[in-house]
């Protein structure tokens, strides 16, 4: 798809003397699925934070203690491995969904849209449909005009400060926030992202709208490369509607050397960001479908057949069979199964329990008074399981090695981590060269299967 | 100066264009930096051990966001046309 654009609408009409679109209400297939849409995302937005398991919230991302918790998955900054698989598979979906069938993202899942569907829900409770609203702004300042904007933008802020707090309500333990808000007690760098996010919230959903989707999505801009002629995209079906006009119900358009269109204009007026989908294909179209289904409750007035606006592929548009199986789309689901299926079995078959071996970068050797070779290492272990566990740790690699450390008994408390200093000595006689490949393995008492072996190097002096 | 594209593009778009990429790559940075810092070892060891994590990520954020903003903003001041040195001397003649 090549974005449409003419040299005047790019730059100026938008921003300079940005006329604001009023999106008619519409009923139909697709506006259900995006109220569902809605309904879903947003109810899981705002309900999960308040969910708790075995004792914590069920999803925290708590930044003060630098620890995640997924259900029972607790995942810590050393995972980062998890969250980078989970954007690289958030991109392939991505891909994927949008060379199968467009900007489906766009128009049923994005944030942006959901927000916004939800803003625009709260203003035509208070002001009334799209004439009402546009009748309302056209009208002079009066008591009525005064309450209704102020009901709004007062419902429109306090959703927003709720919105604001259950956003950091996934960073900061939702409960003590909320007690914290009733006590008046708030942190303030708390305060400041509630505040912050809520103000995120009445900017984008309550003015910016489609204007965040035409000139501040990223994605708006390169999904056109991710179309192919078999993507699914919504279009107008020129050659049945052509020429438009409006005429009476029982009128004969083929005798009045009609189309289809009647020209009602309402797949304008219901179109979020406020364009023609008759004039073809455009980068502004977010794919909602709105037009879809007005148009489809027109056409079964006029007692017409349905889908004079559809979702359709470039190729069937020019009388070809429509693949649904490309190469792109092949190649999108293998990656994005390879990668799904390869996070779920390692996080499944994760160890709770973390090792890391760190030489003393100071002194290669230390010869010990009996003359054996010493070698220092300062170990790091996390115990992220849920229970504490002690451990016992042994070292290979080396025959005759010797592990000196304060205790042989090692206790790490649930999701704690201890760092411990050890040092291994060595008979010369059993060392073959200057530095020897060694292992260390963190063993849990209770359970052989907590096990985990790391490599290191031990250094001993030339010897010859 | 003459009507080129950065001149004629509206203030409102060139104003997003540099707050806005720069807070998505800041938002990228802030992740990316504290998953292997911890914020509260930095600000220990400047002796700022007085703020929290949640501040440290916050100025972090900040931090990060201001950079990539002046980074944007110088891109979308170079972007402007060199003055052409006959025009400058041409008011002499």
């Amino acid at each position: 798809m090549q974005p449409h654009t003419t040299p005047h609408d790019e730059a100026g009409s938008f921003y300079a003397k940005h006329k604001k679109v009023y999106p008619r209400e519409v009923h139909g297939i697709f506006a259900t699925f995006r109220t569902l849409g809605v309904l879903i995302l947003l109810g899981s937005y705002y309900f999960v934070p308040w969910l708790s398991w075995e004792g914590h919230q069920a999803v925290l991302f708590d930044l003060p203690a630098r620890k995640f918790y997924i259900f029972g998955l607790i995942f810590w900054p050393q995972d980062f491995f998890y969250l980078a698989a989970l954007l690289i598979i958030a991109a392939f979906a991505l891909f994927f969904f949008t060379a199968l069938a467009g900007r489906l993202w766009c128009g049923y899942a994005c944030p942006q849209t959901v927000w916004t569907e939800a803003f625009l829900w709260i203003e035509r409770k208070v002001e009334g449909d799209r004439n009402k609203q546009i009748k309302l702004d056209n009208a002079p300042l009066s008591r009525v005009k005064f309450s209704r904007k102020f009901l709004k933008h007062f419902l429109w802020i306090s959703f927003s400060l709720w919105t604001g707090f259950t956003f950091v309500g996934f960073f900061t333990p939702i409960l003590d926030l909320a007690k914290e808000i009733y006590t008046l007690n708030l942190g303030s760098w708390e305060t400041f992202w509630v505040l912050f996010y809520g103000f995120a919230t009445y900017g984008n959903a309550g003015w910016m709208r489609e204007q965040v989707c035409i000139y501040m999505c990223p994605y708006a801009r390169f999904q056109s490369a991710m179309f192919d002629k078999d993507t699914l995209v919504i279009s107008y079906d020129k050659t049945r509607g052509d020429p438009r006009g409006s005429r009476k119900k029982s009128a004969d358009p083929r005798a009045m050397a009609l189309g289809d269109c009647v020209d009602c204009t309402l797949c304008v007026q219901v179109c979020p960001t406020g364009i023609d989908i008759r004039d073809g294909l455009q980068y502004q179209c977010i794919g909602c479908a709105a037009c879809i289904d007005v148009c489809n409750e027109v056409m079964a007035k006029m007692d017409y057949p349905r889908s004079l606006i559809k979702y359709t592929t470039q190729h069937a548009i020019d009388g070809f069979q429509t693949n649904l199986l490309r190469p792109r789309v092949i190649i999108y689901a293998i990656l994005l199964t390879i990668i799904s299926g390869s996070l779920i079995y390692s996080i499944s078959t994760r160890l709770p329990l973390k090792l890391d071996i760190l030489r003393d970068r100071n002194t290669l050797y230390r010869v010990t008074p009996e003359g054996k070779i010493e070698n220092s290492y300062t170990l790091k272990m996390i115990n992220m399981d849920k229970i504490p566990h002690h451990y016992t740790l042994s070292v290979a690699g080396v025959t005759g090695i010797n592990i000196i450390m304060r205790s042989t008994d090692i206790l790490i408390n649930a999701g704690d981590s201890l760092v411990l200093p050890v040092q291994l000595a060595v008979d010369p006689a059993n060392l073959p060269g200057l530095s020897q490949k060694i292992s260390f393995t963190l063993t849990a008492t209770d359970n052989p299967k907590l096990s985990l072996t790391q490599t290191g190097a031990f250094v001993g002096p030339r010897t010859h | 100066m003459t009507n080129t594209d950065t001149t004629s593009t509206p203030i409102t778009q060139r104003v997003i264009a540099v707050l806005w990429p720069s807070f998505l790559t800041a938002g990228v940075a802030t992740i990316l930096f504290f998953t292997a810092f911890d914020p509260q070892i930095i600000l220990a060891v400047s002796g700022y051990s007085e703020i929290s994590r949640l501040g440290g990520y916050t100025i972090g954020f900040f931090l990060f966001w201001m950079l990539t903003s002046s980074s944007c903003a110088l891109t979308c001041y170079f972007q402007r046309p060199c003055l052409d040195p006959s025009a400058v001397a041409s008011p002499r003649e």
